[in-house]
């Protein structure tokens, strides 16, 4: 019967595991996107996803949005941009209905089976790429309805962390762009709340944001708590922060003011990390020798393929696949922000505001512990499936032709156990790494704003930008930079 | 396998696959009735509450009761009196959205204006934006129109009040249940002495809910 056994075709076995393996989300098109938006060519990579849309299948549109709205957004095309992030933001919103055949559909296959709904991070940043693009494009009040509906998503956010106080509970980055907001349509009141919360949220997530407390925005409690004669909380600020230069709102009412938001590198992405468990002396020689054939960490589509034939004909390996975080840090320390018009030069540095490799390692070590005893529970139920499928199989074959069968619909059966279990690497990977905020105020007039990124180690970061700008008495114009790298 | 093929001639297992075949066949049938998108007409007044956010029904209906407040209180009546029965030029200024929605504000400024318009107790003039895209047109006029067609500029009829306001929410959510509290002012600010003479206030309170899990 043994010999009979080696009879089953494994190169159908690899077929099946090689299409099955090709089920997942294909993450190809990013290694596009990234080599376009690294080129400082976001027209290109908004293309290339615009075309990617099928491949990102059902379950993942506002993962496509995301990454749309994000690509329209550097490629300058606000309001396509903001139309495609309100959609995604909509279906967010329709996704907190959650249906038990599509969960139980996940348990049994992966996870990539469930519909991509964002992290709560990657969420907030819904409404703060729609508010710039609205205060870009020079809407300020639309920009407010954004920065309303963020406070609104804190809000909610916080009362779901409850009392952990290490949670994302709130954003500094959406506080603080709320805050200039605010502060540039005359809401100087909501601009304080905005900033004070701003500067709070810093605080509170000193310990795993990488971000500390912005300069400028000490800089801006001081100033907004002086223009509205908040007596107590200006002498606190000022006792808090000595040091902090700062101006009085009414030595820059006759200026113009421009906010620089530039991005630095890319998210972190995620991919899969198998865990081969033998379960028995020779299931534990066949995983170490295909490791050793193929690598430890192989990923590729056929190594995975092969794999699975392999453990599953052996029948005696369990496979459990996690997702692994891979940082993509930025070279870029700061930029040099410069307005030089007629006779005169104002200068600043871009200051970081918002570290979105901490916020999505923060958000994959909360989740991890879940997903392991998920993503564990799922391969345990997966293997015992497979054992009572091919004893089924065997029993309802006869004693004849049983063994043959009941190892055939079992190697069958563990291979698409293993075969189909891959972790959810899902995540809105056309957002920067960091995004940095630089204000300047200068006199009303005609500027070629520069913008020169410099590098960690203090040389060039990259090309040097310059734009010309025309600035009224009083506006306030906001500039986006991807920083080429 | 001969004797499944006689097996599949018995009348009974004919009967079987026969009733099997129909339902199958009805069943896919009646999954292709069900059209993808469904378009019904109905009538522009109908309310259609779908998302729980502002919409056409709650602009018609905030303008149509605040026009009514405000066309039934004294300020109309002292007008007229002081005036000699003169109806007041009332000019729509800014509504300022200061919502958590992307509201659209004109739909509302474009109704708040027909039910003053229609209601024919006071003179309604073009607000600023109308107001440059006709002056700009008796500019053409003065240059291109026959003479005896041509209006002239200074005879605009200035405004004696403006009616301004604001839309502003406030949001209330937990587990799964939004209460949205719409609250719209409006208020008539007289334009020579910045007296206020109306203020009104129509509010609209909303609870969505949504189930955590379904089937």
């Amino acid at each position: 019967m043994t010999a009979r056994s080696h009879t089953i075709p494994p190169l159908c076995l690899f077929g099946l595991a090689l299409v099955l393996s090709a089920c997942g989300p294909a993450v190809n098109r990013y290694a596009l996107i990234d080599e376009r938006l690294r080129a400082g060519d976001a027209v290109r990579a908004d293309a290339i996803v615009e075309e990617a849309q099928e491949e990102y299948g059902s379950k993942s549109q506002v993962l496509y949005r995301m990454d749309r709205g994000m690509t329209l957004h550097l490629a300058g095309r606000y309001e396509q941009s903001t139309a495609v992030l309100d959609k995604a933001d909509q279906e967010v919103e329709q996704l907190y209905t959650r249906h038990l055949t599509t969960r139980a559909k996940a348990f049994l296959y992966n996870d990539t089976e469930l519909p991509f709904e964002g992290a709560p991070y990657e969420q907030v940043m819904l409404n703060v790429i729609k508010a710039l693009n609205y205060a870009i494009a020079g809407n300020l009040q639309d920009a407010l309805v954004e920065a309303r509906r963020v406070d609104h998503r804190l809000n909610v956010l916080a009362d779901q962390s409850g009392d952990r106080p290490d949670a994302y509970r709130d954003d500094g980055l959406a506080r603080y762009l709320s805050g200039i907001l605010f502060e540039a349509a005359g809401e100087l009141n909501d601009a304080f709340i905005a900033y004070r919360k701003a500067h709070e949220a810093y605080l509170a997530a000193h310990s795993w944001s990488r971000t500390p407390v912005p300069p400028m925005l000490r800089a801006d409690l001081l100033r907004i708590t002086d223009a509205l004669h908040l007596v107590d909380e200006h002498a606190q600020y000022r006792q808090a922060f000595a040091d902090a230069p700062w101006q009085r709102a009414e030595d820059l009412r006759q200026l113009a003011q421009v906010v620089v938001v530039s991005y630095h590198g890319r998210a972190p992405r995620k991919e899969d990390q198998f865990l081969d468990l033998p379960i028995s002396l020779n299931a534990l020689r066949l995983v170490l020798l295909t490791k050793s054939a193929v690598g430890p960490n192989s990923t590729a589509r056929e190594a995975r393929a092969a794999e699975s034939v392999l453990y599953g004909l052996s029948g005696r390996v369990v496979r459990v696949a996690l997702p692994r975080l891979i940082q993509r840090k930025t070279a870029v320390a700061y930029e040099e922000v410069t307005l030089a018009g007629d006779g005169a030069t104002y200068s600043t540095q871009s200051e970081l505001v918002q570290d979105l490799g901490a916020l999505a390692s923060k958000d994959f070590s909360d989740r991890f512990n879940n997903l392991a005893v998920k993503a564990v529970a799922r391969a345990a139920i997966k293997y015992a499936a497979a054992e009572g499928l091919a004893r089924g199989a065997r029993v309802a074959a006869g004693r004849d032709a049983g063994p043959l069968v009941g190892l055939l619909i079992g190697a069958l059966a563990k291979t698409l156990a293993i075969s189909t279990e891959e972790a959810d690497k899902r995540s809105w990977r056309t957002l920067p790494d960091e995004i940095q905020i630089a204000r300047l105020w200068a006199p009303p007039g005609s500027y070629e704003l520069r913008i020169r990124p410099v590098g960690k180690g203090g040389g060039q970061g990259g090309h040097q930008t310059a734009h010309p700008v025309t600035l009224r008495s009083g506006q306030t114009m906001f500039v986006t930079e991807l920083a080429p790298q | 396998m001969g004797q499944d093929c006689a097996g599949l001639d018995s009348p009974t297992t004919i009967s079987a696959t026969l009733r099997t075949a129909t339902a199958l066949a009805l069943l896919t049938v009646l999954a292709g009735c069900g059209a993808e998108t469904k378009v019904t007409r109905v009538d522009a007044g109908v309310v259609t509450d779908l998302s729980g956010r502002w919409n056409d029904t709650d602009s018609r209906q905030t303008a149509e009761t605040m026009v009514k407040e405000a066309l039934g209180t004294p300020w109309l009546d002292n007008f007229s009196r002081k005036h000699g029965g003169k109806q007041p030029v009332v000019v729509v200024g800014t509504i300022v959205n200061k919502s958590h929605e992307h509201i659209n504000v004109q739909t509302f400024v474009t109704d708040l204006q027909r039910e003053l318009v229609n209601s024919q107790k006071v003179t309604f003039v073009a607000g600023r934006g109308e107001r440059e895209e006709i002056r700009q047109e008796r500019e053409e006029q003065a240059v291109h129109a026959r003479e005896d067609t041509q209006k002239a500029p200074g005879k605009e009829l200035g405004a004696d009040y403006m009616m301004k306001g604001y839309i502003s929410t406030i949001l209330d959510e937990a587990d799964g249940v939004k209460a949205v509290y719409y609250q719209v002012d409006l208020e008539l600010v007289d334009l020579e002495s910045n007296v206020k003479a109306w203020f009104g206030q129509k509010k609209i309170k909303k609870v969505v809910e949504r189930k955590r899990t379904v089937f």
